[in-house]
This record gives structure tokens, C-alpha cells and sequence, in this order.
């Protein structure tokens, strides 16, 4: 089933996507949209509002079906896989963080390490813990969700999907739904895990992040990738007109 | 002429009775009406148990994208919602037999006022899981989670949150409605009334005593539901 080259120019690449095509009935969203992400590559994402950044992250761990196109993750269709245990390699991260409210943060944490892979509960409390410790959350383990702060809700929900060892994070918007002053302690979080070499996508209009951490940056509108390129290229010389209007309006 | 010695008696009683008599015959009868209390409760508990099962699966079916899973499914609730249930206990205690199936009262009642409550529980676990956000569906997808392990620990927990005013209320509806049991000769405390009034012909006290013995039921049954509410939201 490996039927394209992982490497090119000698590094690994993680997720092609070749021709992407996305319907919501009669209305296209990705028209044909081809991406390639290295293995520990940090790639910020940026557009237009329903310019599809978020329909494609969601394409890629199969939340949404498509209608052309192909997703390989390391050279396998993803169709091709398990759907379940794809996105047990891909992990997720919401604007609404999407935690379960019912649950502890420990608890939260836990369900999947245990319910999907079977990891012995006192491992996966060990887990969590180290997790928790990383995001600086440690204190907050028993907490419900309700109790935290909204950067501390996506600091959790970070750890959560860490918890099953993804390959590659997909962050959709993770700072948009956050009070200006709780944006910082969530984008460090995610520089620390950029820095770990973590394979990463994040939908993002923190053009310092994107500065700062980001590979590449993409500018994706209209349901393809419109422009691309180090944040040097993108941010200081973009070439398109259309990319020149986007962050002229976004840095203003 | 024996008929009508019968009713002239009946109708002296009715007049003559004195409001000490039926309260003496009240208080006499009390714990055979608490034995058919007993009856209903467990009746209730029985058809309660089967509802929620059945409404349930068929909740979660009404809202499936496969036709062949939802379509019955709606059936189900629409026939169930749109026929009396004195209908349905009869259809299926008096029906059933010429088809070759025949149930005993008890469990005919069971069975009729289960999959009755079934087709309302149904309805109310269907808007249950419509109320929780489709984010924490997708959480749980995303972390790997299969469809029914995210409903399992996901969906229906907060669900069941939500619609516990909601399901408090179907229960004491039910506990009501087994009244209706009494009409294929469950003992349960409307018949068992019934029997302690032709013995006595007290029927304004004996009556009374059963409305006032199913409040108190009702009564302790919201109040046990609002109990659970309040524990649940502070948890």
C-alpha cells in the first residue's frame, strides 16, 4: 500500500495530500487542494473565514468524509485505514476545546488511553500526570473543567490528545475562543511541543506564533493553497495579491 | 329482581353510610390498598426498567443516518405515541392469544406499559442527545473512540443529565397509567381498590384513599428525581 515516496529532498514527508476535493452539498470548499508536511515540521495555517483551513484539518483525521482527492499519512491512503485507529495517530485540538465536562481533567486524560488502547489504568494515571506537568497543570488534576480558566481548558485539552501518542497535532483556531490575556500560556505550550519535534498544523491567525514557530506558513483561500512559504517569505515579501490583501487587513 | 336487590343495597349504602363508617372502613382496608401500592410500585419499576432500555436504543435509532435503523424506529414512536393505551394493554392481553401468544396479566401489563413508556423515553433521550454540542461527539471520535464508546461515555452521561426533569416526569405518567393494568385483572392498588369497594361499598373514602396513596407515590417519586438532579449538578 506504500505506493508514493516518503522522502524528497532526502526528508520524510508525513502527510501528502494530493487534489483535495470537498463538497457540503452543492458548495465546494477545498477545490483541489495539495499539501505536503515534512515529520517535525510546524506548519501555521492562514485564510479567509470558509476558505476551508478548518474542513481540511478535519479531512485529514476523516471528522468529515471527502469527495477527490487523496490523503497519505506516511505514504498510506488514509482511506485505506481504520478510521479509529488513524485518529488515534492524529490528535486534535479544538477552538472549543471540547473537553468532557462530566469528567475530572485526570479522567479526561485517561478515557481513550484506556478505552481505546487498553493501557492499564495506573500506567495511564502516570501519564496524565507527566502530561499535566508539562502543560503546568499538575495542581488542576482533579479539577472539573467548569473550574478552569479557558486557557487552562486548552492546556488540558493539548495534554488530552497528547495522552495517545500521536504522530501529527492538528489545532484548529486553539486560541480564538480565549480572552486576550489567556492567549500566551496556550501558544507556549505549543511552541514547547514545536520545539520537541512534534509534526504539527495549526489553523492560527497569532501571526507571532507564526513568526516565531512556524516552518512554513501556508496561506490558504478559496479551497486551495494560494501562496506558501518560510514566515520570512510569506509575512515580509508575499507574492500574491491576494495573500498581500489577507495580511494587510489581518496585521492592521 | 336479584339485580335489583343488589343496586337498592349498594344505593343504601352509598346514601347511608355515615362519614365515620368510611373512615373506619378506610383505615380497616388501608394496608390491603398498601399491598396493591406495593403492586403498582413494582409494576411501575418492572415497565420503568423496560422503558428506559427500549427508549433508549430507539432514541439513539431515531437519530441514525441508516434509513433501515431509522425508519422502524420512528414508526415505533409515532404508533406507540398515537394509540391509547388502553388499547395496546388490551391488544395485547386479549389480542395476542388468537395469535397464539398468551401472557398472564402481570406480565402482559409489563410488556404493554414498557413498550409504551418506551416510544415517550425514546423521544426524551432523542432530544437529550441532540442537546449536548456535536463537538463532544467529535472529542471523542478524534481521540479514537468508536461511535458507541463515545455514546456510552460521552454522549449519554450529559444527556441523561439534561433529561432527568424530563424522565422524572414519564415516571410518575407511568406509575399513573399502571392504573390501567387493573382492567386484565392485575391486582395492583386501583383493582385492589375496586375489590375493597364491592366489598364495602365505600366508594367515596376508598377512592380518596387510593388517589391520596398514588399522590404520595408521585409526590416521593419527583422528589427523589429533584434529589438526583441536585446531586448530579453539583458533581
Amino acid at each position: 500500500m506504500t505506493d508514493l515516496p516518503i522522502e524528497r529532498n532526502g526528508k520524510e514527508i508525513t502527510i501528502k495530500i494530493e487534489n483535495l476535493i470537498k463538497r457540503f452539498g452543492k458548495l465546494e470548499v477545498l477545490k483541489g487542494l495539495n499539501l505536503e508536511v515534512g515529520k517535525n515540521e510546524t506548519i501555521v495555517i492562514i485564510g479567509p473565514s470558509g476558505g476551508g483551513k478548518s474542513t481540511l484539518l478535519r479531512c485529514i483525521n476523516r471528522l468529515e468524509e471527502y469527495q477527490g482527492g487523496k490523503i497519505y499519512l506516511e505514504g498510506v491512503d488514509i482511506e485505506q485505514c481504520d478510521a479509529n485507529s488513524l485518529r488515534t495517530r492524529i490528535g486534535m485540538v479544538f477552538q472549543q476545546f471540547n473537553l468532557f465536562p462530566h469528567m475530572t481533567v485526570l479522567k479526561n486524560l485517561t478515557l481513550a488511553p484506556i478505552k481505546v488502547k487498553k493501557m492499564p489504568e495506573n500506567e495511564a494515571n502516570e501519564k496524565a500526570k507527566e502530561l499535566l506537568g508539562r502543560v503546568g497543570l499538575l495542581d488542576k488534576i482533579d479539577a472539573y473543567p467548569e473550574q478552569l480558566s479557558g486557557g487552562q481548558k486548552q492546556r488540558v485539552a493539548i495534554a488530552r490528545a497528547l495522552m495517545m501518542d500521536p504522530e501529527v497535532m492538528l489545532f484548529d483556531e486553539p486560541t480564538s475562543a480565549l480572552d486576550p490575556e489567556l492567549v500566551g500560556e496556550v501558544l507556549d505550550v505549543m511552541k514547547k511541543l514545536a520545539e520537541s519535534g512534534m509534526t504539527m498544523l495549526v489553523v492560527s491567525h497569532e501571526m507571532g506564533f507564526a513568526r516565531d514557530v512556524a516552518d512554513r506558513i501556508v496561506f490558504i483561500s478559496d479551497g486551495i493553497v494560494e501562496e506558501e512559504g518560510t514566515p520570512e517569505e510569506i509575512l515580509k515579501n508575499p507574492q500574491k495579491p491576494r495573500t498581500k490583501e489577507f495580511l494587510r487587513r489581518i496585521l492592521e | 329482581m336479584y339485580l335489583c336487590d343488589i343496586s337498592d343495597i349498594v344505593y343504601e349504602n352509598m346514601k347511608g353510610g355515615t362519614g365515620v363508617e368510611a373512615l373506619v372502613e378506610l383505615f380497616k382496608n388501608f394496608p390491603f390498598l398498601l399491598l396493591g401500592a406495593w403492586e403498582t410500585l413494582k409494576l411501575t419499576a418492572f415497565s420503568v426498567g423496560i422503558g428506559l432500555i427500549l427508549g433508549t436504543f430507539i432514541g439513539m435509532g431515531r437519530l441514525s443516518k441508516m434509513k433501515l435503523i431509522n425508519y422502524p424506529c420512528t414508526a415505533y414512536v409515532e404508533f406507540l405515541r398515537g394509540t391509547p393505551l388502553l388499547v395496546q394493554i388490551s391488544l395485547i392481553y386479549f389480542g395476542l392469544p388468537q395469535l397464539g401468544i398468551q401472557l398472564a396479566p402481570y406480565p402482559a401489563a409489563i410488556l404493554a406499559l414498557g413498550m409504551n413508556s418506551g416510544a415517550y423515553i425514546a423521544e426524551i433521550v432523542r432530544a437529550g442527545i441532540q442537546s449536548i454540542p456535536k463537538g463532544q461527539y467529535e472529542a471523542g471520535r478524534s481521540l479514537g473512540l468508536t461511535h458507541w464508546q463515545s455514546m456510552q461515555h460521552i454522549i449519554l452521561p450529559q444527556a441523561f443529565r439534561n433529561i432527568l426533569p424530563a424522565l422524572g416526569n414519564e415516571f410518575i405518567t407511568l406509575t399513573k397509567d399502571s392504573s390501567l393494568a387493573s382492567v386484565i385483572g392485575v391486582s395492583e392498588l386501583m383493582r385492589g381498590g375496586q375489590f375493597v369497594i364491592s366489598r364495602t361499598f365505600q366508594t367515596f373514602s376508598i377512592y380518596f384513599g387510593i388517589a391520596f396513596i398514588y399522590f404520595i407515590m408521585t409526590f416521593v417519586i419527583s422528589r427523589f428525581v429533584r434529589y438526583i438532579e441536585r446531586r448530579m449538578a453539583t458533581a
